[in-house]
């Protein structure tokens, strides 16, 4: 298998053993999906199938890479610049080159480097420049499968450029076992630096073959004093760097590992004590709400659209939500809309305890009051003007005509007049 | 709140993995709370604790009971802006991503009218977060608050079973909490007293470590309320304590119980009211 570097950055690189996915950030939604199934060892048709699923509009851009077995196949849409050699020639591609995607399937690859996001733009320069002035975001780190952000995969994984100022201890891997080449005089660098563990997570534990490897094999020349990927706290499998979680039992441990997609993903969001934390500010499950934001919503204003004169002497205009029963209950509302409860009385029982709703009418039934069975346990007659008297089906709303008469039972009726 | 006599117990455990019980309650009738902080070394001990304070003010004061769901909002709202003021003294002082932050769910009485003018008690529960609040009548245990969590999400879409939610790697990902910038507007719901013999307000340290039906058990067979907190956590911190789990547990006393229904009355009744009987 061979390993991949990335360089950190906006996009979701997915690295799988047959498939490798590249998605925006505006992707966040759908990328654990995916991560999950290209880990299950999903081939390049599935991944795609997967994909796929919402759309092609859906998707501003991405890469997919297959290379289990047989050619090297590679779609690329959108903000993507490929460039690398294949069979001893020189491969360029561009996503922003097709309506569609561009496809391409390569045989006897030697390397291919993509560049995304913004940096696609300019991408070429990024690569040969690479022995120039390098911020301390461009690091290419080494990975073998998992779910990270990335600006720039190189596959095989890249020769790094040699030192970086902000590296204070740079850690020196042989990579015999993973590297088809044979091993040379040119080790692939790997580094851990201060900003390193929880900006940029390397792998998961159970997918840090160097670890091993590289405590029995004699150190590589200059300039490492000792292999010391496990054991220094920096380089630790987990991202947070936290005190805590080197003293969980092994099965929280498991659990952690159960669940990389969101940890090296978005660090932010990353609780420290590994268990309940927020999503992060958003994310798709955040609604919308109107209004001022850190503000409450102002209470809509409703004018009534219908009055309920009950058989007990209540008379309650319909301006909001009423729930009627024996001992009615509101669920889930908001501080601006909160429904009236109405409670009626029934001796016998026969009335549930939230029996059924009346509601201003949203859509066609705008203007007027609409009436839905809460699944009371005895059911609901409605008498309209005009229309004989019909059972309400439970949970299916239906428009109240002025004059109209709601049978619940025991003895208690409502009648709907005019507002 | 007069005429209602309300019985309460709670107790609260680190757990057997966390360093620091980062949750925090409060019993101070008629005001409940449960408030799970969220953080680790962020501190989410001092957000819980703040949304604690702040309930225990508005009990001590006293508040409208007729405007319950303003009242909570307000509540939540200076919550907030408390935690707010946290994170900002905390950056200052050098965390630059320093962000504490808590759920809540809370349980008080209020008063609605009715038609003849009287004011007639219920509780009025919110929830923001991944507590939860359940209620307990004879033996049925209910579920009343939804958690604001992805894989309550994911439940409500039909994507995943709720028997998947328990195992599911995001299980923890909360979609609503004070603290941050996410949204503060909590759910609510009005129960009857009748309709919730006894509470339970817990974290989800609780509700995570031991199933439904192990609570169910625990409360329809320990009578006094303050048994039923204690073996819930210790129940809970048995069952593996990967989390700081808090109960509260509340009885309403005195309360005639609800007849659920008579069905032979019932069955006579709907032939009635479709008119096939004389």
């Amino acid at each position: 298998m061979t390993l991949s570097s990335y360089r950190p950055g906006g996009w979701f690189g997915v690295f799988g053993s047959v498939t490798t996915l590249l998605l925006p950030a505006s992707e966040k939604a759908r990328v654990a999906a995916l991560w999950s199934l290209i880990d299950d060892g999903a081939d390049f048709d599935e991944v795609l199938d997967a994909l796929l699923q919402s759309g092609l509009g859906a998707l501003p851009g991405f890469v997919l890479m297959g290379c289990g077995g047989g050619p090297t196949k590679l779609l690329a849409r959108g903000a993507v610049h490929i460039t690398g050699t294949a069979d001893g020639e020189e491969v360029r591609i561009d996503g922003r080159d097709a309506l569609t995607w561009v496809e391409r399937s390569l045989d006897a690859v030697e390397s291919l480097s993509l560049v995304v996001g913004d940096d696609a733009d300019h991408g070429l320069d990024v690569e040969d420049e690479a022995c120039g002035p390098v911020s301390d975001a461009q690091v290419d780190l080494l990975i073998l499968g998992g779910l990270v952000r990335v600006s720039r995969v190189d596959r095989p994984a890249a020769a790094a450029p040699p030192v970086l100022a902000a590296v204070p201890d740079p850690v020196l891997v042989p990579e015999p076992v993973l590297e088809p080449t044979p091993l040379d005089d040119e080790p692939v660098t790997a580094r851990s630096g201060p900003a390193g563990p929880l900006d940029q997570p390397i792998d998961l534990p159970d997918e840090m073959p160097e670890a091993p490897e590289a405590s029995t094999l004699p150190p590589p020349p200059p300039p490492a004093p000792a292999p010391i990927f496990a054991d220094d706290p920096l380089t630790a499998p987990f991202p947070p760097a936290d005190p805590l979680t080197d003293a969980l039992p092994d099965p929280l441990l498991d659990q952690l590992a159960d669940a990389p997609s969101d940890a090296p993903a978005d660090p932010e969001a990353v609780d420290h004590d590994g268990l309940t934390r927020t999503g992060a500010a958003g994310e798709e499950f955040s609604r919308e709400l109107p209004g001022i934001p850190g503000q409450p919503a102002a209470p809509r204003i409703v004018a009534p659209v219908a009055t309920l004169r009950f058989s007990s002497g209540e008379v309650v205009s319909v301006d909001r939500a009423i729930l009627v029963g024996r001992a009615p209950e509101a669920r889930r509302f908001t501080s601006t809309e909160q429904p009236r409860l109405v409670k009626v009385p029934s001796p016998l029982y026969e009335i549930s305890s939230t029996h059924l709703e009346v509601r201003p009418g949203s859509g066609a039934d705008h203007g007027s009051a609409v009436v839905t069975d809460m699944g009371s346990t005895n059911g609901t007659v409605l008498d309209q003007p005009g229309l004989g008297p019909e059972a309400l089906r439970p949970g299916i709303a239906v428009q109240l005509i002025p004059g109209a008469t709601i049978n619940l039972g025991d003895g208690v009726t409502i009648q709907v007049a005019r507002p | 709140m007069a005429g209602v006599e309300l019985h309460h117990g709670a107790a609260s455990d680190v757990g057997l993995v966390r360093e620091v019980n980062e949750d925090a309650f409060l019993v101070a009738p008629p005001v409940f709370v449960v408030a799970d902080g969220m953080g680790g070394h962020d501190r989410g001990d001092v957000a819980s604790r703040i949304v604690v304070e702040e309930f225990a003010g508005l009990a001590e004061g006293g508040y409208d009971p007729t405007q319950g769901p303003e009242v909570v909002s307000a509540a939540l709202r200076s919550s907030q802006a408390r935690i707010a003021e946290y994170d900002a003294a905390q950056r200052a002082a050098g965390a630059p991503d320093f962000a504490a932050g808590t759920t809540a769910v809370v349980a008080l009485v209020i008063e609605q009218r009715t038609a003849s003018g009287a004011a007639e008690p219920m509780w009025l529960l919110a929830n923001l977060g991944d507590s939860r609040v359940y209620r307990c009548n004879d033996t049925l245990l209910e579920q009343v608050s939804v958690d604001h969590s992805v894989v309550q999400e994911l439940v409500d879409a039909g994507t995943i079973t709720a028997a998947d939610a328990a195992v599911h790697p995001q299980r923890h990902v909360i979609t609503r909490a004070l603290g941050g910038q996410g949204s503060v507007a909590p759910d609510f719901f009005v129960l009857p007293l009748s309709g919730a013999e006894r509470l339970l307000l817990c974290s989800d340290g609780v509700s995570g470590m031991i199933d439904d039906r192990e609570i169910a058990a625990v409360l329809a067979h320990t009578s006094d309320p303050r048994d039923a907190a204690d073996r819930l956590v210790a129940a809970a911190v048995a069952a593996g304590g990967r989390d700081n789990a808090t109960a509260v547990v509340i009885d309403v006393v005195g309360l005639v119980p609800d007849r659920p229904y008579d069905s032979d009355a019932q069955r006579m009744s709907l032939e009635q009211k479709l008119g096939a009987r004389p």
